[in-house]
């Protein structure tokens, strides 16, 4: 009886130690944060963007310079309002060729729901053969920037049902869905007939895994091939590992303090300052995002072209010329250390979320720099959405988040919405610089690159020295790979993982 | 034999009613102290922070008429709530049944996986201790039971998961999809539930092998084997089986928070995620789910001991 | 019940001992301080000047467990107190008075009964994420049916006792009979009990803080901080191995402290 029981549990062990599903070389298999939940273009379309499943009209090199994507030219008339886009000869993975008709079904859907798209002035989107016609009601040149956003991927209209709702990714990518398991996994297989460079791979497949240690440690272990977005002890980690390639390229999104400039305690461009000049910028970079090199010396990261701007001085820390910045404007040291004037504590809150682990920790890190000075901050982890909430209730002090201005490959458009009039959800607050208003209304119509670039410039200095949006470090985006593998794309932009192209090592 | 099963079952129904209130309560709570506003939460769990804004908020208020009086989407809730239509979850908008029994399956394999492989584990071990009381091998395993006991599941899972699978590179850390993934999760229940059991039949091995019969057995000349297989192994599963109901409570828990340590896709991990969301409907479904299987393991459990032992002593809950 | 020798019990008085002494200490007592960081002193290993080494904030390891000691040991001390008076109380007035009042307070503790314990607190936690009040009501909600359901069968068995009789038929008030007859008989089973609410909720805590919807960090709460010092797991494991050890040992003093592993049957 013991003999028999101890022979089932050997059985049993055998059973289940037993690797089931080796991996196959023409297989790769990813690892990445982000769920999944569902099809739809407007909540997942970067899931499949990614994934080589659905493209865009218009597509990214790997400098993040527009390249033709699904429309293979456009051009524009000179009053700027009208679009043409001439699509390409492709076929849907149901077998259906890629008509203007669904190109257009497609836009429209992303213009009504949440996305780029919706924000730009459009009039009308129809079809004309095989162009695709924007016309808009005020002149707009990133439009086909915006086209390369992942809400506006062009899926079959076989994806949809008579209502209008996505019941499926059919695309025209080099992959197509195999088997889609929201949230958690989505396994594709290569499309032959893709009109592009075909896939080398057989398959590959998708697995959201939140917790960053684990992504690293499905690297590590070859649970996964290409892993992205690393914590950065996991980077560290996995750098030491041979088997390994640990890469990071420096991506267009940036951590900021967002300031409630119509607060009676932060609307004075000093206390601002001094609030910035408190901020170890380095401490923070060395020690939490564990970049050095990433500490934000402005707003914008280098690999934004003209918005970066080399000649602005470098924000530095200085609690010492901080706090005397905070005495000239009346500010001074109570009984507990924390600053008074007029018998108001200098007392702020602080939103941020989780769902970026190192925000949390960045927060704990300003609350102790800020103490420093005199000023009390308590730091409260909620839902990101009490940030855009706070905003527009005007019950927000300060926010900590990180803004991706590479969302699309002009920075333009998010750099309107945050700092042009009113204001941002994301971006400034209660602070109006009508000089900017006016150069980023000037920037839409004008072609002339010395023009723009000099307002690009006169815009980057006022956001620079006002202070709006105190800014933290810049975010690398850091991807771990199998030796093995070849012709990895690190897209700067995390439109594309340029699976068609990778391949095993012969 | 509904005589005899009968009590049992409707006992067991109205617990089931009583899950179903209590869910229903605590949710309802949750509903009216969500800070805020449902439109910012729903659209911030739809569309991610790059681009989520008060625009999108607006949007699915519209879509999903939350600008309606407070009145009346109460009413609604209570309406759709007595039909079981728990309606969409509110971050992904399928349905909450059909989100919940695709993960119910892969719920109850991790379960199921654990109990079997407990009783694999905590059977030899108990049997052995048992009939050689106060030998070495009785004497090791109280020590190991206790120090494995007193690590509670999650720790367990986090040494596990160092142990085998980062530093012996045995097992994949996380995630779903063939054998192997389920080898950590399961052995990490697994080892918290043989921690007591193994104990429990140690218990019954020993008292059995004191008990007049077993003496009357082993005289009339039976083998040791014989008398194992016709006498003591059935006296010791009444108390084993019905120890597994007791246990119940500590595996539900338990897969609660595995399923999040090792991203195992079930209920628990997605209770978790809806708490951590804050997707009430979600929350509803999963938190009932659990709840209800509760209560059916507990009913199983029952008729099992009856089964076994038709006294009818068996049941300790 | 797997009863443990009795050596066991020692050990376990003795943990539990040093344990209440240095969380009544605290941080402040060896002039620690559990928020105060240092960026480029992170992850430093044991040293004079931080016995147990800086965390990846720079914060002193001691001062963060110490801290963490005061959060779950105060936790678990005013759950199971709260919940032992509340379902006692309960139990005698359900076995005294018997009738709708026993049904009544019954079906609230079966109700309660009907789902396990953990699945409770994480619902409640979800009413108001991250507070330590949400955490401390869930937790002492699910406890109290446990004494209740104890007092509730053991008092009802004693009132029927022929010496209570007695003292009933003598003339004696209630007060006197809870004192001499009932309470006495509670007692040690009363305190076994707690020991098991109070490791319950030592452990429910972390767990709720190491899945991300318990406390929230900044705080010092050791499941906060395994899921914090997870990631650093190579670099410096001795972090991440401090808070476990913490916990076990509570868990493990509190087992020990009453010699068994598994409630008592109620």
């Amino acid at each position: 009886m013991i003999d028999r029981l101890f022979i089932a549990l050997a059985l049993a062990l055998a059973f289940f130690i037993q690797n089931v599903g080796a991996a196959e070389s023409s297989e790769i298999r990813v690892a990445a944060p982000w769920e999944i939940s569902g099809p739809d273009p407007s909540t997942d379309g970067f899931v499949f963007l990614r994934m080589g499943v659905l493209e865009t009209l218009v597509s990214t090199s790997e400098s993040g310079n527009l390249q033709p994507g699904l429309a293979e030219n456009w051009s524009t008339t000179s009053d700027g309002l009208t679009w043409r886009f001439t699509l390409r000869e492709a076929t849907f993975h149901d077998g259906t060729p890629l008509t203007s008709d669904a190109a257009v079904t497609a836009l429209q859907r992303a213009v009504s729901n949440p996305g780029p798209l919706g924000k730009v002035a459009i009039d009308s989107i129809e079809a004309d053969g095989r162009d695709v016609l924007i016309k808009l009601t005020s002149p707009f040149l990133p439009l086909p920037a915006v086209l390369s956003h992942s809400s506006t991927v062009i899926p079959a209209p076989s994806s949809f049902d008579p209502n209008g709702k996505v019941l499926s990714a059919i695309g025209t990518g080099a992959f197509r869905v195999n088997e889609l398991k929201p949230p958690q996994s989505l396994t594709t297989a290569r499309f032959d007939g893709y009109w592009g460079e075909k896939a080398e791979m057989a398959s590959a497949s998708y697995l959201a895994v939140k917790r960053a240690e684990t992504r690293a440690l499905m690297a590590e272990s070859g649970d996964a091939d290409i892993v992205f977005t690393l914590d950065p002890a996991g980077f560290k980690n996995l750098k030491s590992v041979d088997s390994l390639k640990a890469v990071s390229v420096a991506i267009p999104r940036v951590m900021l303090i967002k300031v409630n400039a119509g607060h009676s305690m932060l609307g004075d461009e000093t206390v601002r300052e001094a609030l910035s000049l408190a901020v170890d910028r380095e401490g923070i970079a060395a020690g939490i995002t564990r970049y050095p090199e990433a500490a934000a010396t402005q707003t914008f990261p280098p690999g934004l072209g003209d918005w970066h701007n080399a000649e602005l001085p470098a924000l530095a820390y200085d609690p010492q010329r901080a706090k005397s910045l905070l005495a000239k404007a009346g500010w001074s040291a109570g009984e507990d250390g924390i600053l008074v004037r007029d018998g108001k504590r200098f007392s702020l809150t602080m939103r941020t979320f989780p769902d970026r682990p190192e925000l949390p920790l960045v927060a704990a890190a300003i609350q102790d720099q800020w103490r420093e000075i005199g000023i009390e901050l308590n730091v409260s982890v909620a839902n990101y959405s009490e940030i855009p909430k706070g905003h527009q209730d005007g019950s927000l002090e300060v926010a900590l988040f990180a803004r991706n201005y590479g969302s699309i490959p002009d920075p333009y458009g998010s750099v309107l919405s945050d700092f042009g009039a009113g204001g941002g959800d994301w971006g400034s607050m209660n602070w109006d610089n009508p000089e900017v208003v006016a150069a980023l209304g000037k920037i839409a119509n004008t072609d002339d690159e010395s023009v723009r670039t000099s307002l690009i410039k006169e815009i980057g200095k006022a956001i620079h020295t006002d202070l709006p949006m105190i800014p933290v470090v810049w975010y690398q985006h850091t991807v771990a790979y199998k030796k093995g593998l070849e012709d990895i794309v690190i897209d700067p932009l995390e439109r594309s993982y340029g699976l068609n192209l990778v391949n095993w090592a012969q | 034999m509904i005589q005899r099963f009968g009590p049992l079952v409707a006992g067991r129904l109205v617990q089931a009613i009583l899950v179903a209130l209590v869910v229903a309560i605590v949710s309802f709570a949750m509903m009216q102290a969500l800070p805020g506003d449902a439109a910012y939460r729903i659209a911030a769990g739809r569309y991610g922070y790059d681009v989520m804004d008060a625009a999108a908020a607006e949007l699915v208020r519209t879509e999903l008429g939350l600008d309606r009086p407070l009145t009346l989407q109460l009413l609604d809730w209570v309406v759709a709530l007595s039909t079981f239509d728990l309606g969409n979850s509110l971050v992904s908008g399928n349905s909450v049944w059909s989100e919940v029994a695709d993960q119910l399956g892969a719920s109850l394999l991790l379960a199921i996986c654990a109990i079997v492989l407990s009783v694999l584990i905590a059977a030899p071990i108990g049997v052995v201790a048992g009939l050689n009381a106060g030998g070495w091998v009785d004497r090791l395993s109280l020590v190991v039971s206790v120090a494995t006991r007193t690590v509670p599941a999650f720790a367990l899972g986090i040494i596990l998961m160092l142990w085998l699978a980062v530093e012996a590179k045995l097992f994949p850390v996380a995630g779903y999809g063939n054998g192997r993934h389920l080898v950590l999760p399961s052995l990490t229940l697994a080892l918290g539930l043989a921690a007591v059991s193994n104990r429990v039949i140690r218990d019954a091995v020993y008292d059995a092998t004191r008990s007049p019969w077993y003496a009357f057995a082993r005289n009339k000349g039976l083998s040791n084997s014989a008398v194992f297989r016709r006498h003591v192994a059935r006296n010791v599963a009444v108390p084993a089986v019905a120890y597994v109901g007791v246990q119940l409570a500590y595996l539900i828990e338990g897969v609660v928070i595995i399923e999040s340590v090792f991203a195992w896709p079930g209920i628990g991990h997605a209770l978790v995620h809806a708490i951590f969301e804050r997707d009430v409907p979600m929350v509803q479904g999963t938190a009932l789910t659990l709840g209800l299987i509760f209560v059916a393991l507990n009913l199983l459990v029952d008729l099992l001991c009856r089964w076994l032992d038709p006294r009818g002593a068996g049941s300790l809950r | 019940m797997i009863i443990l020798p009795s050596p066991a019990r020692i050990v376990g008085y003795s943990l539990l001992v040093i344990l209440a002494v240095l969380a009544l200490a605290g941080p402040e007592a060896f002039n620690l301080d559990p928020v105060r960081q240092s960026l480029r002193n992170t992850l430093l290993p044991p040293s004079a000047t931080h016995v147990l080494g800086t965390d990846h904030l720079g914060r002193d390891m001691a001062a963060r467990l110490l801290s963490g000691a005061q959060l779950s040991l105060s936790l678990a001390l005013l759950a199971v107190v709260s919940a032992s008076v509340f379902g006692t109380t309960m139990g005698i007035i359900s076995a005294w008075r018997g009738g709708w009042i026993d049904r009544a307070i019954n079906t609230l503790s079966d109700s309660i009964l009907a789902l396990p314990g953990l699945l409770l607190v994480l619902m409640m936690a979800a009413i108001s994420p991250g507070s330590w009040w949400v955490l401390y009501v869930g937790i002492s909600l699910t406890l109290w049916v446990e004494y209740f359901r104890f007092t509730r069968q053991r008092t009802r068995i004693l009132l029927d006792h022929p010496s209570v009789q007695a003292s009933r038929l003598l003339g004696f008030g209630y007060p006197h009979i809870l004192k001499r007859h009932i309470f006495p008989e509670l007692m040690p089973g009363l305190f076994t009990l707690a020991a098991f609410g109070a490791a319950t909720s030592v452990t429910a805590m972390a767990a709720l803080g190491f899945v991300s919807v318990g406390l929230r960090p900044p705080t010092a709460e050791w499941g906060v901080m395994m899921t914090q010092l997870l990631p650093y797991w190579r670099e410096a494991p001795w972090l991440i191995l401090q808070p476990i050890a913490c916990l076990v040992v509570t868990v493990l003093a509190l087992h020990l402290s009453v010699g068994s592993l598994t409630k008592p049957n109620i």
